[in-house]
């Protein structure tokens, strides 16, 4: 196994009930790749994405995180979900904390750091998001962005392996995403692996290194963003891309 | 007093069905738990202080040191004593009971002790006396589940006179509605009733006694599983024989019962009760009540 | 009757409800604890733990605590006698506390029970997605939160058992309401004591009130915590 990658799914899959959500979904990350997958709604994406961090547990196939199979009924499950960051599409930031203790908290709590070095180091993952200002403001006090942007420094403070955003712009003023797509821009230049579920095509497109479009359980097509969105092999793709496209008034 | 027995007979039937009764090994101790309401003036009351005083307590005291054991006084809801004596929590009731069938049924009685009457309590300006009390349309007032109460039932309402029986949680409450002109008359146990004539300072007075003759006893747990009984019975003889007992009906039944005065005698004469000198005790509380000169321990 | 109860009477007076005072607040601790337990219980419990703690919960809600503290108190003599166990002779304010505290435990689980299902999920989610275990993630998040969002049913359950406590001198405590009816029963003096008695029921629930609404703005947050009316204006 080669040792740059960072996230391999092996033939996952997943049901509710009597409906199978993911088909057999396989892929790889590698190191400081930014993936992005793109679907229609109800495709199974952010399902695929809790099964990473087993979040939700798939019923078939396996996930390695470096070497290890996270799958594996042997793991400590939450040893392996502090090397995994994960956004929330709605940010989920701990309602009776300060932005600087949703930061401080799995510090402390989950990794041992003594109280003086969570601070210092959630101090520098807000200046990062360009936060620090606002360390002492509860969620409620934050607008969207900000909490959005205080959410990725709660991850980012875990010293993350791969991050994981679940749609983190889908729950946000339009004049919002903006601020929450530079700061991940920024984290994809710096080398971070990160997998992103999105319908910000012009992100995806000029960010990522890689697409996965699915459709009902499956991966239907995946390859650079240029050959994707410019040249997409399959009509499934080509019919999304053209939808979206009418819907967000075209690619950014 | 005769309060109601409905809880009594609730809880000890409750506690009886848990299979307490009869169960538990006898204890070799030499102090005994008396369990007592005191709030039953005089025969048991707290003073200003917060100490208990009062006749049963008095005599509980004293058997104690005549039959050579130790007593701690326990305030408890009179409700509760029967139920308490019949788990072990109490070793003796002395909360002014009166002798019943339905309890003797639970629990063993000492021999009586006191023969209590009822006592018609009126306002002083009303003119009425212990016949016209009772006239019909007038509204008699005594605490739920008193001898009193079943007394103006039986004696006067199934007689065919059409009072009213107003029934109160207490008898201090009836008494407060009569000072109110809210009813006519009280009937209620003489000793109490003398308390309430003193509070009132002269509103209220006694127009006259009722001989219902029922008599009060102290109650252990059924089978005297303590050998309290022939201690407590021998003890009454003793202080009947030495001459305490009448010395303690004096101070706490004299003619006017007078709680203040009570209480500071008893402050002041307690003293010998420590020192084992029961005979002292009750014949200087006799003296200081009856206003003659005393001597303190 | 005079217009002004003595020093002693006061005395007698402050005694009982300093009797009142401890009993309520070791009762709603007792009642906290449990109730806090079983809700978690109930929560995130395994299947027949959370049946178990529903069970609980039902029969002490059912029962009057009337009955709970006479079967509490002559159950445990018994218990003490029959087997010896010494350690259960336990004193009557002790028994009080457990009895009163077990009844409120069920009331106190169903207010908390109501405060975790107002966190929302993602709460929870958030922070095993930190690698929190489950328990951290109760300790750290729904305890925290559903504390605060309990603290106004707690206020009325405060009220609730303070008035309730005058029920324990079936068992032999003197609080509040015995000392007074005991001053009563020898002064005779019965209105003014108890306007006097009842005036420090008001001053405590009015006390307990205040000092549960000031935890509440102590430790309350923006946007979790109920904002006051005054925040908004009055609406109507
Ligand atoms: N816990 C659950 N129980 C039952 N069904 C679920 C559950 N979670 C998701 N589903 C169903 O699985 C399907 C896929 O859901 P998922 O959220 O993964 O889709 P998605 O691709 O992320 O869609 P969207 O773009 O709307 O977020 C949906 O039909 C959804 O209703
Ligand atoms: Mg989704």
């Amino acid at each position: 196994m080669s040792s740059n990658i960072v996230v391999r799914v092996e033939d996952l899959h997943k049901r509710y009930g009597n409906e199978e959500i993911l088909k057999g979904v396989s892929f790889t990350v590698r190191q400081g790749e930014a993936l992005a997958i793109i679907g229609p709604s109800g495709t199974g994406k952010s399902t695929l994405l809790r099964c990473i961090n087993r979040l939700t547990e798939p019923d078939r196939g396996r996930i390695f995180l470096e070497d290890t199979e996270i799958t594996s009924p042997h793991v400590d499950i939450n040893k392996i979900r502090q090397q995994i960051g994960f956004v929330f599409q709605d940010f989920n930031l701990f309602a009776h904390l300060t932005a600087l203790d949703n930061v401080r908290l799995g510090l402390m709590k989950v990794k041992g750091f003594s109280k003086k070095e969570a601070t210092e180091r959630a101090m520098h993952e807000l200046a990062r998001v360009g936060l620090a200002e606002k360390a002492h403001a509860y969620p409620a006090q934050l607008s969207g962005g900000q909490q959005q942007r205080v959410s990725i420094a709660r991850a980012l403070a875990m010293d993350p392996k791969v991050m994981l955003f679940d749609e983190p712009t889908s729950a946000l003023d339009p004049e919002l995403i903006g601020e929450v797509l530079q700061v991940m821009q920024e984290l994809a230049e710096e080398g971070m692996t990160m997998i992103v579920v999105t319908h910000e095509m012009g992100f995806a497109r000029s960010v990522c290194d890689e697409v996965i479009f699915m459709e009902k359980g499956v991966i239907v097509e995946q390859g650079p963003p240029e050959q994707v969105f410019l040249n997409p092999q399959q009509p499934r793709t080509r019919q999304f891309l053209g939808k979206i496209s009418e819907l967000y008034g075209g690619a950014r | 007093m005769q309060s109601i027995v409905r809880w009594s007979v609730v809880v000890g039937v409750l506690v009886v069905a848990l299979g307490i009764g009869g169960l538990v090994p006898q204890a070799q101790t030499q102090t005994f738990k008396v369990c007592s309401d005191i709030s039953w003036p005089p025969f048991e009351w707290t003073d200003a202080k917060g100490q208990f005083v009062g006749f049963d307590l008095d005599v509980m005291r004293i058997i104690a040191i005549l039959k050579g054991y130790k007593v701690d006084i326990q305030n408890l809801g009179f409700d509760s004593i029967i139920p308490a004596v019949q788990a072990g929590q109490c070793d003796i009731g002395a909360s002014g009971f009166t002798i019943t069938k339905e309890r003797a049924q639970v629990v063993d009685f000492s021999d009586p002790y006191w023969e209590s009457n009822q006592s018609v309590l009126i306002r002083t300006d009303s003119g009425l006396n212990i016949i016209t009390a009772f006239k019909a349309g007038n509204k008699i007032g005594a605490q739920r589940g008193t001898t009193g109460a079943q007394w103006v039932e039986d004696n006067v309402i199934n007689q065919g006179i059409k009072v009213e029986l107003k029934l109160y949680e207490t008898y201090p409450l009836a008494e407060q509605d009569l000072i109110n002109k809210q009813i006519h008359a009280v009937v209620e146990d003489e000793p109490a009733a003398k308390v309430a004539v003193k509070a009132s300072k002269g509103v209220l007075k006694i127009a006259g006694i009722i001989n219902t003759e029922e008599q009060f006893g102290f109650l252990v747990r059924k089978g005297d599983p303590n050998k309290l009984l022939p201690r407590i019975n021998d003890g009454m003889k003793e202080m009947k024989k030495k001459g305490i007992w009448n010395n303690l009906v004096e101070a706490y039944f004299g003619v006017d019962v007078n709680l203040d005065r009570v209480t500071q005698c008893w402050a002041d004469l307690k003293g010998y009760l420590d020192k084992n000198q029961p005979d002292a005790y009750a014949e200087n509380m006799a003296a200081c009540m009856a206003g003659e000169s005393y001597k303190k321990p | 009757m005079s217009v002004i109860l003595s020093w002693d009477t006061w005395r007698l007076l402050l005694a009982g409800t300093v009797v009142t005072v401890e009993l309520t607040a070791s009762l709603l601790a007792v009642g906290l604890v449990l109730g806090v337990l079983v809700a978690l219980g109930q929560a995130y419990g395994p299947r027949p733990l959370a049946a178990l703690c529903s069970s609980y919960e039902r029969f002490f809600r059912a029962m009057p605590i009337l009955v709970l503290l006479i079967v509490l108190n002559y159950g445990l003599a018994f218990l003490a006698s029959t087997y010896e166990l010494l350690w259960l002779r336990l004193p009557a304010f002790a028994v009080a506390v457990l009895a009163f505290g077990l009844h409120s435990s069920a009331y106190q689980s169903q207010i908390f029970r109501g405060a975790i299902r107002a966190i929302k999920p993602g709460q929870l989610l958030a922070a095993r997605a930190l690698g929190m275990t489950r328990w951290q993630a109760i300790r750290y998040i729904v305890l925290p939160q559903a504390l605060r969002l309990a603290i106004p049913g707690w206020s009325n359950e405060y009220s609730g058992v303070l008035k309730d406590t005058s029920f324990v001198f079936a068992i032999g405590v003197t609080e509040l309401t015995r000392q007074g009816w005991q001053i009563m029963q020898r002064t005779r003096e019965v209105f003014l004591i108890f306007i006097t008695v009842a005036l420090i029921y008001l001053v405590l629930t009015y006390l307990g009130t205040w000092l549960l609404e000031w935890v509440e703005r102590r430790w309350g947050v923006p946007g979790l915590t109920g904002q006051r009316q005054e925040e908004y204006g009055r609406v109507i």
